[in-house]
């Protein structure tokens, strides 16, 4: 399988600081990779870094074969290859579920409206809310909004998508709903996904690599259940005794 | 002391035709305003995070330059008074084109000093409101537009756009009315404005309680106009 993500010696500073230290990682393919840390390792960082939400310090990042700083002219077209989904969702308030959805294929992939507002109620239907098309974001609760999020990410039709800490922003009865949908996600389409979350049983189900980072560095990586089986550094063992089990 | 309500049945039609003209000043004056705002506004935070990512090499150069002319352009219409502003454009700007070009017999009409005069005063009101709203648009959307791959351009008139529009309704209606009560200012550049004609009228008759009365109720049935119309957009712009 080719990488479609590769990231060599890459640093992130705000200033003085580094966040990301040296990291590199490669992603391939249909590949589902679960980032885990404590707040402040460098993991939003990281997938932030990924679709150039943050422009990198230093090293290179490659996506789809676009060479980041080198084509740094090209950032639009990693970003029509790569969705993201935030953590507090980030709906567009003033539009309807299907005009959030249809607004990508419209305006990024410069659709026909009727061909957009088809692939929207399509997407609707898949995360579960064809009957919720007319409401505004405000109407509808946090998870509905973030399954809208997840069909608005998928509308433009990306190869890779980047979910930053996509529950962490929901209630607990709401959880689920969104891990369902991200799980058929990456059952069904074989979609390349970098998740940045806390869920360690989503992580252990689909998760095909599970990557520990601390400090802006990777620490640990490997299948999921035994990175979580036979943790080697303190510093894992330490976070998994304090994360949740779902 | 008497009222003679009939002195304002025979003024009316004058005061009528004055305010037709303020009604005129003003409407010209915020359309042309609410243009230079935006430029002026968005002028103010080129090249800054609030209108997306940040342009690089010669792009970051001309968007710190226009921030500087946008600034200036503010700073010095709200620092001066608008009747000298009046002054300045229907008096000393001819005066000037003369000393600088041949033109001998340059001359802007009263009522033309006067739309200007709103246009370049209210714009620079207008561009700190759009300023203010811009910046508050949670930066959170403006990352969920860019990530989906769309353009500068699309995010700011389908994302930014609308969301700030929305928060610029209630100080714009502030703005409106405070432009429509500043034409009164040009009585002193002779435009036959709504509080001209009451002043004509009063010099020939003396009567200022009915005429000063009559000038107020229609400055206020005006202002309700202009904000009764800003609610109404208000409300149908509301998000939940």
């Amino acid at each position: 399988m080719p990488s479609i993500i590769e990231l060599k010696n890459v640093c992130k500073s705000f200033g003085d600081t580094e966040v990301l230290h040296n990291v590199d990682l490669s992603i391939e393919e249909g590949e589902v990779v679960v980032i885990i840390g404590p707040s402040g390792s460098g993991k939003s960082t990281l997938l932030r870094g990924i679709n150039c939400l943050e422009m990198i310090s230093s090293g290179e990042l490659i996506v789809d074969g676009i060479r980041i700083p080198a084509e740094q002219g090209r950032i639009r077209q990693i970003r029509l290859e790569v969705g993201m989904v935030f953590q507090q969702f980030n709906l567009f308030p003033h539009m309807t579920a299907l005009e959030n959805v249809a607004f990508g294929p419209r305006k990024a992939r410069n659709m026909a409206k009727a061909e957009a507002a088809d692939i929207a109620r399509n997407l609707l239907a898949k995360v579960g809310l064809a009957e919720f098309e007319n409401k505004l974001p405000g109407q509808l609760s946090g998870g509905q909004q973030q399954r809208v999020a997840i069909a608005r990410a998928l509308a433009v039709n990306p190869k890779v998508l980047l979910f930053d800490e996509p529950t962490s922003a929901l209630d607990p009865e709401m959880i689920g709903e969104v891990l369902d949908v991200m799980k058929s996600i990456a059952k069904d389409s074989g979609m390349t996904m970098v998740v940045v979350t806390h869920e360690m049983g989503f992580a252990a189900q689909v998760g095909n690599r599970l990557i520990f980072m601390d400090d802006g560095r990777i620490v640990e990586e490997g299948k999921p259940s035994e990175v979580m089986k036979n943790p080697q550094s303190e510093r894992l063992k330490d976070f998994l005794g304090h994360v949740r089990h779902h | 002391m008497d009222f003679e309500f009939s002195v304002i049945v025979e003024s009316l039609p004058a005061l009528l035709a004055g305010a037709k003209l303020t009604w005129i000043i003003t409407i010209l004056g915020i359309v042309g305003g609410m243009i230079f705002g935006i430029l002026a506004g968005l002028g103010r935070i080129a090249g800054t995070e609030a209108l997306g990512e940040k342009p690089h090499g010669i792009f970051m150069s001309i968007s710190v330059l226009i921030r500087y002319i946008s600034s200036a352009y503010v700073e010095t219409v709200r620092g001066t008074p608008i009747i000298v502003q009046a002054m300045f454009l229907y008096f000393a700007f001819p005066m000037l084109v003369k000393a600088v070009t041949d033109i001998e017999r340059f001359r802007i009409e009263a009522l033309t000093a006067a739309v200007i005069t709103i246009i370049v005063n209210a714009g620079a009101y207008i561009a700190e409101i759009v300023r203010g709203s811009v910046v508050s648009v949670n930066k959170g959307l403006l990352e969920a537009g860019m990530s989906l791959g769309i353009s500068r351009f699309q995010l700011i008139v389908h994302i930014i756009g609308p969301i700030a529009f929305r928060r610029m309704i209630p100080p714009l209606g502030n703005q409106f009315i405070i432009s429509l009560k500043d034409t009164s200012l040009f009585i002193v550049i002779g435009v036959g404005e709504l509080t001209r004609q009451g002043q004509e009228i009063m010099a020939s008759n003396f009567r200022a309680l009915e005429i000063w009365l009559a000038v107020a109720v229609i400055y206020l049935i005006m202002t309700t106009v202009l904000s009764m119309s800003l609610r109404h957009l208000e409300r149908r712009m509301k998000i939940f």
